[in-house]
C-alpha cells in the first residue's frame, strides 16, 4: 500500500505530484494512505510512528496526458488543500479518481457525499481567508527609523497564503509583517519573504491610533437598535481576540437600553 | 506618522461627536465599484477588490463596520425634524479640520480597520460652501495621497449642479437622501428639502455616470453609482407608498440601493416625531420586498396582493405572504418547474434554485436531496413536490398554513437580519 507523508503546509504541490503518479498507476483511493508531517507533529502527538522517509514524494512526476480534469476542480483543490483536516489529501484524491473513472460531472453533483464534504471544506476555508482580510489589525512600529506595520493573526486553516495577494495589493507601498501560528510573511515594498516561524513577542502591545478606532466603534453603534444576535452570527466570539474594539462590547450592550430610556423620557418631557 | 499629541483631546472629542452624529445613516457597506489599486512606487495606498467591500467589524446593533462613517461637521443651518443635527437641536457641536479627516482615514486604512471613507456633513454657511469643503477632503485623499480605497460622499442637497458633478470624479459612490417618500412629508419634517431638487440631482448624476463609463481612458466616474435612504415609520406613508417611490427611483435614476432606516429615537428630538422606535421588523420586510423586486422577478402588484391598508404583513415575509395568496399555483414540481417559478417558492433562495437545476441533470430529485441541499424543509414542505413526496391538498388549504411553516420560535419583532451579508 503506497503511503505518502506530506512535508509542506498546506501541501498542494506535493499532493499533486503524488496523486498524478498514483493516477497513472491506476491505484484506487482505498489503497493509498496520506499523512501530514506538520499535523502529526503538532496535533497528533500520540499518533503512531510517522511513515518512513523512503516513502518520500516522487521527484519526477510521470506524464499526465490522460489525466485531464476540469480546471474548476484544480481551483477547488487549491482552496480545499488549505483546510486543517488531515483528511483533505485522501478526499481530494478520491474525488479526482472518481472524476476520471466514474463521473466527469461529479463536481455538479451537489448531493454526493464526497462533493458535500469538499464543498463544505472549501466554504470553511474561504470564510477563514475572508476573516483574515477583514479582522487582521496592524500596529505601527519604528523599525530602523522606518515605519513598519505588524499584525498577529491565528487563522483556523492554512489561509495566510490565500490572503497575501490582498495585502500585497492593498498595502503595496507600506512595509509590513503578518505573523501567524504556522508561518510569517514580510513585505518590504519590493519583495515578499515567508518564514516558517513566528514570534508573537514581536507583535507590539500598543498603537497610537488604536484608541481612536475603539472610540469610533463605540460612537457609531446605535443603542436604539440593539441586535446582539446579528452581531454574533457575523462575528462569533472566537474572533474577538484579534480585534481591540471588542473589549468594550459588554459595556456597550449593558448601557444601551438605559441610553434609549433616557432619550425617550427626555422627549416625553418636551 | 500620526501625531495626536497636540490635538489629542480635541480630535478624540470631535471623533466621538461626529461619528455619533453619522450613525443614523443606514448605508453601511461599501458597494461594488470595480477593481483598482495603488501602483508600486507611486506612494499610493489602497485597493478595491472587485466585490462588495469587506466588513471589518460588527457593532452590537448588527451593522457592519466597513467605512469610517463621519460627518465633516454637525453644525447645520437646516431644521429637519428627524435629524439629530438640526439647528434647533441642543446636541454638542464639532467640526473636523479638513486635514484631520484625511489623516484619520489614512491611519485607519493603514491598520486595516476600514475599506474607506463615508463622508457626510451638516450644512454650514451655504450648501456650496459645505460641498466645496467636502470635495477638497476627498480630492486631497485621491491626489495628494494616492488613496485608492472606497469613498462614499453624501452630497449636499441644494448644492450647485457643477459641484455635485465634480464630486463624482473623486467618489466611488454618491448618495443623496430622499429621507421621506412624499413631498407632503418632506414639507412637514424637512422644510428646506424638495423632492424635485433631489431627483433632478439624481437625474444629472445618472446621465454623467452612464456617459463617464463609455470613455475608456478617463478614470471611471462614480463607479459605485448612487444610493439613497428613506426613514421608515416617522411619517404615515404606507409600505405601498414607500415601495412605489423605491421602484421609481430604481427605474428612473438607476440607483444601486435604496436603504430603509426604521425611525429610532434620537437625543433631544422634535415633538413632531413619534417617541417610540418604528419596529425593525417593518424595515426588514421592506428590504425583503425590495430584494424580491430586484432579484426574484416579483412585481409590486405581486407583493401588495392581499395586504391590508397597503402595509406589508409583519408576521410573514413577503414571499410567503404571496404564496399564501396564490395557493392554487402550488405544489410546484421541483423536477420540472421553470426557474422563475422556483424562485417564487418560500424557503428557496437564488442559490438553492440554481443547485436544484444543476442536480436535475443527474437524477430526479427526492426529498432526501432537499435536506442535503440545506433547504428549510419545514418551509418548503407544503409548496413543493419531488419524486417521492407530494403534500396533501388539505395542507395547502389550511387557514394557519403561514404559522405552520414558520420557525417554531416566534421571531422577536425587534430582531432582524443584518443588511450586510458577508458573501
Amino acid at each position: 500500500m503506497p503511503a505518502f507523508l506530506i512535508h509542506t503546509i498546506p501541501g498542494f504541490e506535493e499532493w499533486k505530484t503524488n496523486a498524478r503518479h498514483c493516477l497513472t498507476q491506476k491505484i484506487p483511493p482505498s489503497q493509498i494512505q496520506w499523512q501530514s508531517h506538520y499535523e502529526d507533529a503538532n496535533l497528533n502527538l500520540f499518533a503512531s510512528e510517522p511513515i518512513d522517509d523512503h516513502k518520500k514524494p516522487f521527484s519526477n512526476p510521470p506524464a499526465a496526458r490522460d489525466l485531464k480534469v476540469p480546471r474548476s476542480f484544480m481551483e477547488l483543490a487549491q482552496i480545499v488543500i488549505c483546510h486543517n483536516s488531515p483528511e483533505r489529501f485522501a478526499l481530494l484524491y478520491r474525488v479526482v479518481w472518481r472524476l476520471l473513472h466514474e463521473n466527469r460531472l461529479l463536481l455538479d453533483y451537489q448531493t454526493d457525499s464526497d462533493m458535500r464534504q469538499l464543498v463544505a471544506m472549501a466554504k470553511a476555508v474561504r470564510r477563514d481567508a475572508y476573516k483574515i482580510k477583514a479582522l487582521l489589525r496592524f500596529r505601527e512600529v519604528l523599525h530602523n527609523d522606518k515605519n513598519h506595520f505588524v499584525a498577529w493573526y491565528e487563522p483556523e486553516h492554512y489561509t495566510l497564503e490565500l490572503a497575501l495577494p490582498f495585502f500585497q495589493e492593498r498595502f503595496k507601498n507600506m512595509s509590513w509583517s503578518i505573523l501567524t501560528q504556522y508561518r510569517s510573511a514580510h513585505w518590504d515594498r519590493e519583495k515578499l519573504i515567508l518564514t516558517e516561524t513566528a514570534d508573537k513577542a514581536v507583535y507590539p502591545n500598543e498603537d497610537a491610533v488604536e484608541a481612536y478606532w475603539v472610540q469610533y466603534y463605540a460612537s457609531i453603534f446605535n443603542p436604539a437598535r440593539l441586535k446582539t444576535k446579528a452581531m454574533l452570527s457575523q462575528m462569533p466570539k472566537k474572533y474577538w481576540k484579534h480585534m481591540p474594539e471588542t473589549a468594550q462590547i459588554e459595556s456597550l450592550i449593558h448601557n444601551a437600553s438605559q441610553q434609549v430610556m433616557v432619550m425617550i423620557s427626555k422627549q416625553n418631557q418636551i | 506618522m500620526f501625531s495626536p499629541s497636540i490635538h489629542q483631546e480635541t480630535l478624540m472629542g470631535k471623533l466621538k461627536i461626529l461619528a455619533d452624529a453619522a450613525k443614523y445613516d443606514a448605508s453601511c457597506a461599501s458597494g461594488t465599484a470595480g477593481k483598482r489599486s495603488a501602483q508600486k512606487g507611486d506612494g499610493g495606498i489602497g485597493s478595491l477588490t472587485g466585490g462588495t467591500g469587506i466588513c471589518h467589524s460588527f457593532t452590537p446593533d448588527g451593522r457592519c463596520v466597513s467605512l469610517l462613517k463621519i460627518l465633516m461637521t454637525n453644525y447645520c443651518t437646516y431644521d429637519c425634524q428627524y435629524c439629530i443635527n438640526r439647528i434647533s437641536s441642543n446636541v454638542q457641536r464639532a467640526r473636523f479640520k479638513e486635514e484631520e479627516v484625511v489623516e484619520l482615514t489614512l491611519n485607519f486604512y493603514k491598520r486595516n480597520y476600514i475599506e474607506g471613507l463615508f463622508l457626510s456633513s451638516g450644512i454650514i454657511q451655504s450648501p456650496d460652501y459645505t460641498m466645496e469643503a467636502m470635495i477638497r477632503i476627498i480630492k486631497t485623499l485621491r491626489t495628494t495621497h494616492g488613496f485608492k480605497g472606497y469613498i462614499h460622499l453624501k452630497t449636499i442637497p441644494n448644492a450647485s449642479p457643477q459641484l455635485q458633478i465634480k464630486a463624482g470624479w473623486y467618489a466611488d459612490r454618491l448618495s443623496i437622501n430622499v429621507e421621506f417618500p412624499t413631498q407632503t412629508s418632506l414639507n412637514q419634517y424637512a422644510p428646506e428639502k424638495n423632492i424635485e431638487d433631489i431627483t433632478s440631482t439624481m437625474g444629472r448624476l445618472k446621465e454623467k455616470i452612464s456617459e463617464g463609463n463609455t470613455e475608456r481612458k478617463m478614470p471611471r466616474y462614480t463607479p459605485g453609482g448612487q444610493s439613497t435612504q428613506m426613514i421608515i415609520g416617522a411619517d404615515s406613508t404606507s409600505d405601498k407608498g414607500i415601495l412605489l417611490t423605491s421602484v421609481g427611483l430604481y427605474k428612473h435614476y438607476k440607483l444601486r440601493r435604496v436603504y430603509y432606516s426604521a425611525f429610532s429615537p434620537i437625543p433631544d428630538s422634535s415633538s413632531l416625531l413619534p417617541s417610540r422606535p418604528a419596529p425593525l421588523i417593518r424595515e426588514h420586510r421592506l428590504y425583503q420586498a425590495d430584494w424580491l423586486l430586484r432579484f426574484y422577478e416579483f412585481t409590486l402588484d405581486d407583493i401588495l396582493v392581499g395586504t391590508q391598508g397597503d402595509m406589508l404583513d409583519l408576521n410573514h415575509d413577503p414571499k410567503l405572504a404571496w404564496a399564501l395568496q396564490n395557493r392554487h399555483l402550488f405544489p410546484l414540481d421541483l423536477n420540472t418547474a421553470d426557474r422563475h417559478l422556483l424562485l417564487k417558492i418560500p424557503g428557496l433562495g437564488v442559490r438553492s434554485v440554481d443547485k436544484i437545476i444543476a442536480l436535475r441533470r443527474f437524477h430526479l430529485l427526492t426529498w432526501e436531496d432537499l435536506s442535503k441541499l440545506h433547504v428549510s424543509l419545514n418551509k418548503v414542505k407544503p409548496f413543493v413536490s419531488v419524486l417521492n413526496y407530494r403534500p396533501h391538498r388539505q395542507i395547502l388549504d389550511q387557514d394557519n398554513l403561514g404559522l405552520l411553516v414558520q420557525k417554531p420560535k416566534q421571531m422577536n419583532l425587534f430582531e432582524s437580519n443584518s443588511q450586510c451579508q458577508l458573501f
